[in-house]
């Protein structure tokens, strides 16, 4: 579904330049829910930002469903984040102002116009209403980000990504910020996501016991992907979460 | 759609925007008092300026005048092809003179006389009022009728009792004898010990014919009395004391009052003098026209200075439509009127403009500076706007990287901030017009508070040549300042605008 090949990224600061990403390519498919492991700094959250179109790849392409990606017009690019690509990130990344249900509404607010936000805004909140309530967060509506918990703020962060009912999550340590107990709730979450909404799931993470528990793990190393372990492996760990 | 709601979010949680909209507010409204004022006051300057002279002029500095009786030169004008547009004439003969009048100190007691020099009009009174505004101008007779150098019969009462009294000199004598039949006008003879020095009577006070018995020696017949028109501020004067601050306006000359006028006569420099009494005061409130103006009627400074009946100048109404039409005016009537007469004569014809160029043209170019340094004051408002923009997005910086994430465009996000500026320069401006029309409409209270307040007078209006501060609101320039500054606004938020659209979103991502 979602396809990477042989992508180069290099970060350049004057005369050093950071090999992050060497020839590394990739497979996503459809309905999968994959996790990504690898040191820091061995280019993880790069990798998940060009395949979400946030930033480009050097070299190598991107496609899904067989359309190239990598090479459209930033217009085309911000409605595929905005459509296609759901973002989960370690720090949540709410903004502060906005309540519970504006964060999650945000990418309603971007994609529509001022004329059709009004024509179309009970859809709209009753969509949002219906996603907390998914992640178990209908009692927080309007809770400013800073009166949530950790938890809290991210199953409001899952929220938002799922609003305009993306085919594919990006989620960037969605548990590197959250206690054992609680991230396993949030990977509990994605899980279900995964399973009745068929959404396909990429996770990068640094905590192996939840690697393990998605259906595909993949290690990162020198700038390139191998398996780390068969999708075999990792099935029985599953009914244990 | 999010466009409007941050910046709706931001206008509302950020305090330090308020620093932006309260300099734009301040410049707005600091722009248009001084705009409304100096409009104000060169609007009503005009005013009076075109309130003593007519549309145009004919004029001549020969001693003897314009050569030919006035009805000529008139009719000239009416056979010319400028002659349709002509409402009004009033010949007039204009000349410096030398005003003196006796008072009598409120203190000693003594008599001594004050000497002024004034610009000696003679006109016809009924026929000059309808080529301006000097009807109006007549303290007395503004409200009725035609004006005429005719005493009233108080003001002759009041001439005649001086006049019964014999001239400068005896009449001094007497006044202490012949002042007890009157006792309405009795003057102290020992000066009230709170009496300021310096202060001074008028002459002789006018008679309570009412309660008082009629003159006792009554005149042989209607004494000829050639009427003058005299200078409001001429016949008042304003005193204020050194210790109190108070300040007192006496009135030196009352209506009937004997002053006596010399000028030059038409050849030669031949001096010539006669007496006159105040008929009316003219008061147009131009302090410089008010204490060097002397009407008198025409035949009269024409018998006086030997000149026939000729006159130096000729004014002219013009009819609204042409007056109004500057162009037509300098360009067609003027031109034309000065092919009619030549140049060889030292005949002028000028518009009133152009006879008080130098006073309006003044006023327009400290108009132009004084606009070109207040609105750096708006500029100051728009680097705090820059200041204050970038202060956010810098602090915006992760919150940009998200929306961005969100499917956001760089473009979007540039609106977002400069709508934010655009946003803070419509409150800013709306207030600052709220203010500006507020201050202007009520500066006079305002300065009245102040003075109050800080027991200095801030508009003093000796100085300048109005009783009130004279403002005047005109729509294209509150325009103007808005549009002016709200593009300043729009113009220092664009650079932090760009700045923010530009940022990449991975970089703003990677961090708490
Ligand atoms: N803008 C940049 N300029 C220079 N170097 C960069 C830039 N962004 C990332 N890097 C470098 O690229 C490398 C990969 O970064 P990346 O964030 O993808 O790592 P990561 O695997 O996600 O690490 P972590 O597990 O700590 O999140 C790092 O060494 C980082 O220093
Ligand atoms: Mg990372």
């Amino acid at each position: 579904m979602l396809a990477a090949t042989n992508l180069r990224k290099t970060y350049r600061r004057n005369a050093d330049q950071v090999k992050v990403l060497q020839g590394l390519s990739l497979d996503v498919h459809a309905g999968e829910f994959l996790s990504v492991v690898g040191a820091s700094g061995s280019g993880k959250s790069t990798l998940l930002h060009l395949l979400g179109t946030l930033d480009v790849p050097d070299e190598g392409t991107i496609t899904l469903n067989g359309r190239r990606i990598d090479n459209v017009s930033s217009r085309e690019r911000d409605e595929l984040r905005n459509t296609v690509f759901g973002y989960i990130f370690q720090f949540y990344h709410l903004l502060p102002e906005f309540n519970t249900l504006d964060n999650v509404l945000m990418p309603a607010y971007i994609s529509n116009s001022l004329v059709k936000w009004f024509a179309t805004r009970r859809e709209w909140r009753k969509r949002a209403e219906a996603m907390l309530e998914r992640v178990g967060l209908s009692h927080r509506l309007t809770h400013r980000p800073r009166e949530l918990s950790g938890g809290e703020m991210q199953r409001a962060a899952v929220a938002r990504a799922l609003l305009c009912r993306p085919q594919i999550l990006m989620a960037d340590e969605p548990t590197g910020n959250l206690d054992a107990e609680i991230g396993a709730d949030i990977v509990r979450l994605l899980r279900e996501l995964n399973r009745d909404d068929g959404i396909t799931i990429v996770m990068v993470t640094h905590n192996l016991d939840i690697a393990a528990t998605t259906d595909r793990v993949l290690r990162m190393t020198h700038g390139k992907l191998n398996t780390d372990a068969p999708a075999a492996f990792t099935r029985p760990k599953l009914a244990a979460v | 759609m999010y466009k409007f709601l941050l910046c709706f979010k931001y206008l509302r949680t950020r305090y330090l925007a308020f620093v932006c909209i309260v300099s734009v507010m301040l410049g707005v409204a600091t722009l248009i008092v001084v705009n409304s004022v100096m409009s104000g006051f060169s609007y009503k300057l005009q005013n009076r300026l075109h309130g003593i002279l007519s549309d145009v002029m004919i004029e001549t500095d020969r001693a003897d005048g314009l050569p030919g009786p006035p009805d000529a030169i008139v009719a000239r004008v009416l056979a010319s092809p400028v002659g349709k547009y002509v409402e009004a004439t009033s010949p007039t003969v204009e000349v410096m003179a030398l005003l003196q009048f006796q008072v009598r100190s409120r203190l000693t007691g003594e008599r001594f006389s004050i000497t002024k020099h004034v610009r000696m009009i003679g006109v016809e009174p009924a026929r000059h009022a309808k080529v301006g505004k000097f009807l109006e101008y007549l303290q007395r007779q503004k409200d009725g009728g035609e004006a005429s150098f005719a005493l009233t019969p108080d003001a002759l009462g009041r001439f005649d009792f001086n006049r019964d009294f014999g001239g400068w000199e005896p009449r001094d004598a007497n006044a202490a004898t012949k002042l007890l039949d009157f006792p309405t006008v009795r003057i102290p003879q020992v000066p009230p010990v709170d009496a300021p020095p310096g202060m001074f009577l008028p002459a002789l006070a006018v008679p309570d014919r009412a309660s008082s018995p009629p003159p006792l020696v009554p005149a042989a017949g209607p004494p000829r009395v050639p009427g003058v028109f005299i200078g409001h501020a001429i016949a008042h004067h304003t005193w204020k004391d050194p210790v109190t601050g108070v300040s007192e306006t006496i009135n030196l000359l009352r209506e009937g009052d004997e002053v006596f006028l010399a000028t030059v006569g038409a050849t030669g420099v031949k001096p010539v003098a006669s007496t006159f009494a105040v008929a009316d005061y003219f008061r147009c409130e131009m302090s410089e026209y008010d204490n060097t103006f002397a009407y008198v009627a025409l035949g009269e400074l024409q018998s006086m200075r030997g000149m026939g009946n000729r006159v130096n100048t000729v004014q002219i109404k013009l009819i609204p439509s042409a007056a109004g039409d500057h162009e037509l005016v300098h360009k067609t009537i003027i031109p034309e009127l000065q092919k009619l007469f030549g140049r060889e004569e030292a005949i002028n014809v000028v518009s009133w403009q152009q006879h008080q160029g130098a006073l309006l043209e003044a006023i327009d170019i400290e108009r132009g500076i004084l606009n070109l340094l207040l609105f750096m004051i708006v500029g100051v408002s728009g680097f705090s706007i820059l200041a204050i923009f970038t202060m956010i997005v810098s602090e915006k910086y992760r919150d940009i990287g998200v929306l961005k994430s969100l499917g956001a465009s760089s473009r979007g996000v540039m609106s977002i901030f400069v709508s934010y500026g655009l946003m803070l320069g419509v409150v800013g401006c709306g207030l600052g017009t709220l203010l500006g029309l507020g201050i202007t409409v009520y500066i006079n209270e305002i300065e009245g508070f102040l003075t109050l307040v800080t027991k200095q007078q801030i508009f003093d209006r000796g100085v300048y040549y109005f009783d009130k501060i004279p403002t005047n609101i005109e729509t294209t320039t509150v325009v103007l300042v808005n549009v002016g500054a709200l593009s300043t606004s729009v113009l220092f938020s664009v650079l932090p605008a760009f700045r923010a659209a530009r940022l990449h979103p991975v970089n703003a991502l990677r961090f708490e």
